[in-house]
Order: C-alpha cells, then structure tokens, then sequence
C-alpha cells in the first residue's frame, strides 16, 4: 500500500466540498474499510487520496412509522443490536449478521458495502427484496435512486464522482428472510443466496438471488408465482422452477452453475417458510 | 495443572518475535518476483532499483561475489540463473531504509522472462496412469514401486475387486507468524536471527545453498509463531544474508501474508488409485498408484512419495501387493512438510476405500478393519516387524463409543470411524546439555518453543519424571548454534521423543554421578530441602551443594552432555523394484470418531461432537498432550471439510488469502473427547510417543466416514466441501 493522504471532513458540507477538489480516479472513500483496505492492501485499487467519513455526522438509525432510515457510515453491529430491526425487518437481520464476524460488523457500515457493490454482497439482496433506496448527497443537493438502479454490476455503482451515500431508506417494514449457502458457515463469502419479503402494501413478493457476478438481482417473474401472503408448497416449487431455469446464473471459482442452480429450490423454501414465520 | 512458562509473556504482549526485532542501521528486504510460472530469464535489471537513494539490490549475478567466489549447491541457487520455474519466484531481492522503500525498490526491478508452457498439475502430465516408460520422463522427480507376491494371480481369481480413484488437494500450513528474519553479516561471520523450527537445519542449508562453511553461520532461533512443519528448512535467511553482506549492514526480511500462501512450501495435490481383491471376507492382494504433486521439488530429493506409499497401504495385513508412484514435478514451489506431511490424505484415501470394499462384500466396515489390522508381533506388509502398538486397542475403544453415538443420533447425522498411524522421528539426533546444582535443573539446547509445548512444558516434564524435582524447579533454556549442542529440529513429532531422550541420557549421568559420590542406595531422585535440591536414595539425603566439585561449584552445577540418535527398523529391501521406500522408528496411532450433521439438500456438514483414541505410549504432560490433540483436530477438520489451494492452468495461486483459502475457525470447532491409549511403549522417553503430526492424520478419514453414515455420500475427493457432497448425494440418486 502506498502513502495516503487521509482527508477527515466532519460536516456534510466540508466533505462534498472536499470531494470536489480531489481528482476521482486517485480518490477512495473510507466508510469502514474493512473491503476496501484489504484491496488497497493488496493491491488491486490504487488510491493516492482517502475520503474518511467517519466524523460526519451520520451514524443514525430512525424510524419514521413503517419507514426506517439509516444513515450510510453507521456500524453494522448497531444496526444489527436494533430491537426494532429484529422484530419488523429481520431479512436485514439476517444479511447483516451474514457480514463477516461481530469484530468487522463494528467497523463495517452499510453505507460501505453498497459503495463497494460486491457481486456477493449479503446487504444488496436484502436492500433489493426490501425496495431500499439510496439517498446521494453531491454539489447540487440530494438525489434518490433505487438500490436497482444505484448497484449497476461488480463493483459498479451509478454514484457520480463528486457524489456521497447519505442514507439508506427502507420504505417499511415486512416480513423478509435471508438465506445463504457457503462453504464454510461463518466469516466466508455467500456462494448462493435467496433474499425475500412480502410487502404489506402491495401484497406482493419481492426475490433476490445472489452469491454470482456480477451483481444480485431482482427476480420479479418468479416472485408473482409465490402469491400471496402464504404461498403454498406447489407456489414455492413454482418459484423455485421458474429461477432455476432462468435466472442468469452462473459459475465462478466459489461455486459450479449446476450447483447454484440446485440450491436454489432449498434456499428459496426455507427463506418463505422463515419470512412467514416458519422458522429457518 | 501446569502452567506453560511462556503464557504469561505472549498473553502480556512481551514475545518478541522475528518482524519485532530492530538493531540500529537495520534495512528492510523485499523480494522481487518472477512474473511468469515458466519461462527463460532474459533479464533482471537492478539499475533502476539502485537509483533509489539508500537501495541496494542483487540477483543471481552477485552470487559468486557476496560469498568470496564460493559455489553453492548448483541444483539450488538463490536466485535462479536462467530459468524461473514457479510464479512469484524470487530471482531478485533489495534492501532499503524503509519497508515501503524497500516494496518500491522491489516493483523497480525490470523482469523480462520468455514463457514456456506451464506443467499445471499432474493430470496435464499424465492424464491416465502413465506408461512403463515413465520414469524417465521429464517431469517425473522420483519413482517409487515395489511388489510382494503373484499380484496379478490374486486380483485374476479373487471373488470381488473394488477400484477407485481418488483426489487430495494442496493445503497450506498458515502460521499466524509468517516467516522472517534478522540477518547481519561482519567478516566471516554469518549470523541470522530466525523464527524457525529448526535452527540447525537453517546452518546447514544456508552452507549448502551459499557454499560457505558451517562454522562461519550463526543461526539463533526466535519464538516462532506457528511453524507446521513450513519452518522446517530454511526459506527467507539465505536472501537476507546475502543483502546484509551486500549491504553491509543488518536485513530483515519478512515474507508478507500473501507471500506465505504464494511461495509457501507445502502439500500439493495428489491422484490416487486404490485397487483391492478379497475373497471369502479378506484382503488378498491390493494395488496402491499414487501421482503426487511435487511442485519444483528436485529430482532425486523427493521424499513424500516413497514415504506416503505406507500411509496408502495403510496399517493392515495385506499378504500381496504392488505399489507405484510417481513425483511429478510442476510449475509451483516445492513440496514442503504440513502436520504429517499427506499422512492425513493418506488415510482419508485408505480409510474410505476399504470402507467402501468392506461395504461392496456386505461386512461391517470397523469389523473388516479390525480383522485386518496390525498388531504388535506382526510384521507390515513391507516385512518390518511391528513393535509395541497400540491402534487395535484403540480401535476397540472407538467402536464401543462409535456404537454408543449411533444409537443417540438423531435423522441427518452420521458417526464415523476414521484411523490412522505414524512414527515417531527419532532418527534424527538430537542433545541437550543438563546441568545440576542445589539451584535445580537447567537444560541447555538448540530449539525455540514453537507453540507446541514439545521445548518449554515437554522437556521439563522428562527432566521432572526422571528425578523427582518439581517443575517451578527446572529451567529449559535455548542458545544459538555456536553455543547451544545439535538438534535436528522441532518437527516429526521428535521433540520429546528424541531431544527428550538426549535430556534423559543426560540425567540418567548425572543422578549415576551423585549417587555414587554420595554412596546412595540406587534409585536415586532429586527433591527440594532446607539447602536447595538434595539427592534422596531410600530416605536418606544428600545435599547437592555438598556432592559438587569446587570446579562444579565455580560453573554453575554438575554437567553432563546427553545425546540420543534413534534408529529406525528394517524393511525386506528385495520388495523393492524402484526407488527408496522408508522404515519406521516406532509405530503410534490413533482412531477418532465423528459426528455430523448433514444438509442433504446443500451438502453443508456440522461437525456435532468429536472423539479420539491416541496411542500414545506414556503420556508425558497430560494438559499439553491434550492440547496437541485437540488443535490437530481442529487443523484436520480444515483439511477434511474447506481448505484447498487453487491452481490455475497458468500456475497462479487463485486464492492466496484467508478470504478464499478457509480455515476453520472457533465457531466449527466441535466438543472434543481425548483418550490416551497408554501401555504400547514407543521409542521415546519412558516409552512415549510423538504427538505433534499423528492427531490430525485420522480426521479426513473419520469425517469422510461420518458423512457417508449420514447421507449415503461417498466422497472421493479432498476437502468434503458442500458441492462436492451435494455432486455426490445426485449421483448416488436412485
């Protein structure tokens, strides 16, 4: 890793501002650095500049009725302690703890994992099956884009250079699962996994499969085979039928094709028998 | 319980290790790597490094010169001349005031290399068992084969044969401390601090590898964080002499985390057929075909495969056989020792074959093992007898238990039986220095504890059994190897068994000595009293104080030199077709007993609970031998379920880091139940055992067992990862 100039902003102002001035391509945004050291570390990012955004006041988790907000640099592990996260999104729950271990869960931030758009991100699927939108703060104010169209591919986001992740919004609470497969079962990287939630206000179902490049995907086809609140056995192996034959999966050194493809009716039963209180 | 005497140090912070020593004017090394995995060496231009202010650099060039124009061993030069043979080679290093610096430098250096085609791995070579010819193919580094009995009349007429071809893969040691050292050189001497398993090992190969005399090396042993079987030999310290000479000035190289994984020396992967005939329920004959990844190991040095071809038959009767293998060589580092170097892809290998044959011909797989299995007073089947051993009683132990876990487990779990055997590594030599006064005991020796326990808890537990005198009294202390008598190492499972010896020999003199002086009725001991440590015979005591010499008095205590260098037995030498097969010291073993829970659908495993039955002789130090047993658990559970290195066709290391290369961590670690079988003495002090290498030897094995009981998958390949259980549970689909 070479020298770094380390740039602390502690207001939003100071840190737009800041990231005006310093040229994009030589710039990395510190919002945890437990992803983005490591590449630094080793090599495959260069940056001569960090954005550190730890001082900016942005650490805060609020909910708004059904609406829950949070702010991009504040720690997994707060998130993940939230009561009320427990009990009305525990899909996010469960993404949250699929993040490395409690120690990296205090250093890592949400803000951080969508910024960096892992192709096998355990937040992505959950923020996609709960219609989670980012909100960007730049120069000419805010702007909110949906975690669809803000995650453009691996490690590509539609973030403009002079652009910042202020917050997360998740428009309400629903019941949601996350299930993953890996070959070890904790502190590993999801090879396959199955993102759900039922919404309460449209009544419909929302898929994510990820754990494959380039990025986790919204399935909306195989969702309206589940039906409604409480899709049935033959519902569920519709679904499951639908993905595996035609959701763009495919190999990667982590995990065969073939084999993602017969995880997919195990993952996406047990996710719809825990959304709907069945247990994992 | 006692206490290990260096807790207190590494719990406070206070060891300091290799990468923590810094000496005034100390420069920071970095090597510079092949860019290619094969390929001609056109050039390595050092100018731009050295126009670096504070940069020195060398390569293969500077050799003669830095060592006074002397020849090192030609077949393993510091710096490759004209050929890089493994990516990430080294075939420059530099030197600077900083690492960063030094990092800089390291990038400056202009590689140019003409690729050749890279020999990936050993199916690129031989897609199927190679030919008769084969030993002299290019890529071949030894071969190994021997026979007893008209193999091809028993497989011709036996009632069932079983053919099988399995697949190990290269796993890593992964050290939490990689390797490193503090090299300075003034003169003639060379002296090179180093975190190393085996500071004698490191002067002879940095003489060989350099071409200077040993008396001119100074090899002082650090604490080492881990070694493995990975700190075995030498590795950084010949590059770091070399910039220290060049520079004139002290080096410290370290290798970083990736580098562990990209230069390490370690097991690679393995193809093996496994062939048995048996009739009316027993083994007739079997044939055992190994192709082992040797890396760039070099021709004629291999080891492993003559070795591992015992392991393979493994430890039962089998009155015919044949065995053949093949080092082949490749496009990666060498082959280097892991915990029982591919012992435990041995008995995964020989484990669940002969589960599967005893399963084709409808007996019980534990009950076809123990009609077969060795016994003491038997011979192998390569004809050395079998002295003291201890595995049928511990297979028995495990069966009853085995037994007992089946009958509890609930749907999706399986118990599994698993063994394996090994051999103490007393043939190589080792002597300890013992000196006796009203004080205590003090053991002088060559070897640094290396987390084990074998150096600061084993070696006073010897000293402790054989006189008497409590622990807090005796004082195990380490000095280099101009001051410190020879050892071979901390490896082999050898450290008490044979260096425990030399400690013993030494004892055994000096309590003779005193007793005589003292005219004490034999047996003596040594016990603390009013004027230090006295001499106690039959009640009676003598103080130390008063049986020393004035010269004794003057130096400190009564000394004597200890020594012990084992020998191994004998096998029938007219078997041998090819190559060198090798005897054993002793013959120790264990049978471990697995539960797991199986996802059938996702072929996840869940080690539930785990148990095993350690023939270990005697036990020396119960909490450390517990110790020892457990951890090699845990690290064979890595090898059994989720770590595998990588290769791609180009020889790149695909997963060079603890992201995608999975050890097993705490949370996968089972309750563990350790039984030492004791009463089958082996060649160590009061009859003990090596334990370091032999507890993770069975794991693969019991693991594999456990997930067939539990699912029905029969897995050939290493590691059981969760695809590979899954790929196995469809083709077993009626």
């Amino acid at each position: 890793m070479a020298d770094l100039d380390l740039v602390t902003p502690a207001t939003s102002d100071e840190a737009v501002a800041a990231l005006r001035t310093l040229p994009p391509e030589e710039t990395a945004i510190l919002a945890g650095g437990t992803d983005l050291l490591f590449d630094l570390e080793e090599g495959r990012l260069s940056a001569r500049h960090l954005l550190s955004l730890r001082r900016l006041p942005w650490r805060t988790l609020d909910w708004n009725g059904p609406t829950l907000t949070i702010g991009s640099t504040l720690p997994l592990r707060t998130l993940e302690l939230d009561p009320e996260v427990r009990t009305r999104l525990p899909g996010l729950l469960e993404g949250v703890r699929a993040v490395g271990s409690v120690a990296l869960r205090h250093r890592a931030t949400l803000g951080g994992n969508l910024g960096r758009s892992a192709p096998a991100s355990d937040l992505v699927p959950v923020l996609l099956a709960l219609d989670a939108e980012v909100e960007l703060l730049g120069p000419t104010g805010t702007r909110t884009l949906s975690v669809d169209r803000f995650v453009q591919g691996s490690r590509r986001t539609a973030r403009g250079p002079s652009e910042l992740i202020r917050a997360v919004r998740i428009p309400e609470a629903r019941p949601s699962a996350y299930v993953l497969q890996r070959v070890r079962p904790f502190h590993d990287i999801s090879h396959m996994a199955i993102a759900v939630s039922f919404s309460p206000s449209d009544r419909r179902w929302r898929v994510a499969v990820a754990g494959f490049p380039p990025r986790p995907i919204l399935l909306p086809e195989a969702a309206t085979f589940l039906g409604g609140e409480h899709p049935d056995a033959p519902a569920v192996l519709r679904a499951a039928q639908e993905i595996t034959e035609r959701a763009p999966i495919v190999a990667d050194r982590r995990a065969s094709e073939e084999y993602r493809r017969q995880l997919v009716r195990p993952l996406l039963e047990r996710a719809v028998r825990a959304a709907t209180g069945g247990g994992g | 319980m006692t206490i290990r005497p260096d807790l207190a140090e590494k719990i406070a912070g206070r060891v300091r290790y290799a990468t923590d020593l810094e000496v005034p004017g100390m420069l920071w090394g970095a090597l510079v790597p092949a860019p290619v995995a094969h390929g001609r060496l056109r050039t390595v231009d050092l100018g731009p490094a050295r126009a670096r202010p504070g940069v020195v650099a060398i390569s293969a060039t500077e050799l003669a010169a830095l060592v006074g124009g002397r020849q090192g061993d030609r077949d393993r030069p510091a710096f490759p001349r004209e050929r890089v043979e493994y990516l990430h080679q080294p075939v420059a290093a530099v030197a600077a005031p900083s690492l960063a610096e030094a990092r800089a430098a390291a990038k400056a250096v202009r590689v140019e290399v003409e690729p050749l085609p890279v020999v990936s791995d050993v199916d690129a070579v031989f897609p199927d068992w190679p030919g008769s010819s084969a030993a002299q193919h290019p890529s071949v580094a030894a071969h190994v084969h021997a026979r007893r009995g008209d193999v091809e009349e028993a497989f011709r007429t036996a009632e069932t044969v079983v053919r099988e071809t399995y697949r190990t893969a290269s796993v890593h040691q992964v050290a939490l401390e990689p390797h490193a050292c503090l090299a300075e050189v003034e003169g003639e001497r060379w002296r090179v601090r180093t975190s190393t398993q085996s500071p004698f090992g490191v002067r002879e190969d940095v003489a060989s590898i350099l071409g200077i005399p040993e008396e001119s090396i100074v090899v002082e042993g650090t604490w080492v964080g881990g070694g493995f079987g990975g700190k075995g030999a030498s590795f950084v310290e010949p590059w770091a002499l070399l910039l220290a000479r060049a520079a004139g000035r002290p080096v410290r190289l370290a290798l970083t985390y990736r580098q562990e994984f990209l230069l390490g020396r370690t097991t690679l992967p393995a193809v093996v057929r496994m062939e048995t005939a048996v009739s009316a329920g027993a083994i007739r004959a079997r044939r055992v075909r190994l192709l082992l990844d040797v890396g760039t190991s070099l021709p004629g040095r291999d080891f492993a495969t003559g070795y591992s071809i015992g392991f393979l038959l493994g430890p039962y009767r089998t009155p015919t056989f044949e065995v053949e293998g093949y080092a082949v060589r490749t496009n990666k580092p060498p082959f280097g020792p892991h915990r029982a170097p591919f012992a435990p892809q041995c008995a995964f290998v020989v484990e669940s074959h002969l589960e599967e044959v005893a399963r084709r011909v409808g007996i019980e797989p534990a009950a076809f093992k123990a009609a077969h299995l060795w016994e003491t007073g038997g011979t192998t089947p390569f004809g050395q007898p079998i002295t003291d051993f201890g595995l049928a009683a511990a297979h028995a132990a495990a069966r009853e238990l085995a037994d007992d876990w089946r009958r509890a487990a609930p749907p999706g779990h399986g118990v599994g039986l698993g063994m394996g055997f090994w051999s103490t590594s007393t043939g190589a030599g080792g002597e300890a220095r013992v000196t006796v006064s009203a004080d205590g005991i003090r053991i002088l020796q060559g070897e640094r504890e290396i987390g084990s326990g074998s150096v600061l808890v084993g070696l006073a537990a010897v000293a402790e059994r054989r006189t008497g005198l409590s622990r807090h009294r005796i004082r195990v202390e380490y000095g280099d190897t101009a001051s410190a008598p020879y050892d071979a190492g901390v490896f082999g499972s050898r450290t008490v068994g044979a260096l425990g010896r030399a400690v013993d020999d030494a004892l055994v003199q000096i309590l003779g000595t005193l007793a005589q002086r003292a005219g004490a009725p034999t047996p003596v001991r040594l016990a603390e009293g009013e004027r230090g440590v006295e001499l106690e015979g039959r009640g009676q005591r003598w103080p130390i104080a008063d049986l020393l010499t004035d010269e004794e008095r003057a130096q400190g205590g009564l000394t004597a030199h200890g020594k012990h260098y084992g020998r191994g037995g004998k096998i029938d030498e007219s078997l041998v077709v090819d190559g060198t097969f090798y005897a054993y010291t002793d013959f120790t073993g264990a049978a471990h007993v697995a539960e797991v829970a199986v996802d059938a659908q996702t072929g996840s495993v869940r080690v539930v609970r785990y148990a095993a039955f350690q023939d270990v002789g005697t036990v020396v130090d119960p909490p450390t031998a517990r110790a020892q047993v457990e951890g090699g658990i845990v690290m064979g559970l890595g090898t059994a379920l989720t770590e595998e290195a990588i290769w791609s066709a180009e020889g790149r290391l695909l997963n060079a880091g603890l992201v995608d290369y999975r050890l097993p961590t705490i949370s996968e670690a089972p309750p563990i139940e350790v039984t030492f079988v004791e009463g089958h003495p082996g060649a160590g002090p009061f009859g003990a055992k090596g334990l370091g290498e032999p507890p993770i030897i069975p794991v693969p094995a019991a693991i594999a067992s456990a997930v067939r009981a539990a699912v029905g998958a029969h897995v050939t390949e290493l590691p059981l990862n969760p695809e590979r259980i899954a790929r196995a549970l469809k083709r077993e689909e009626p």
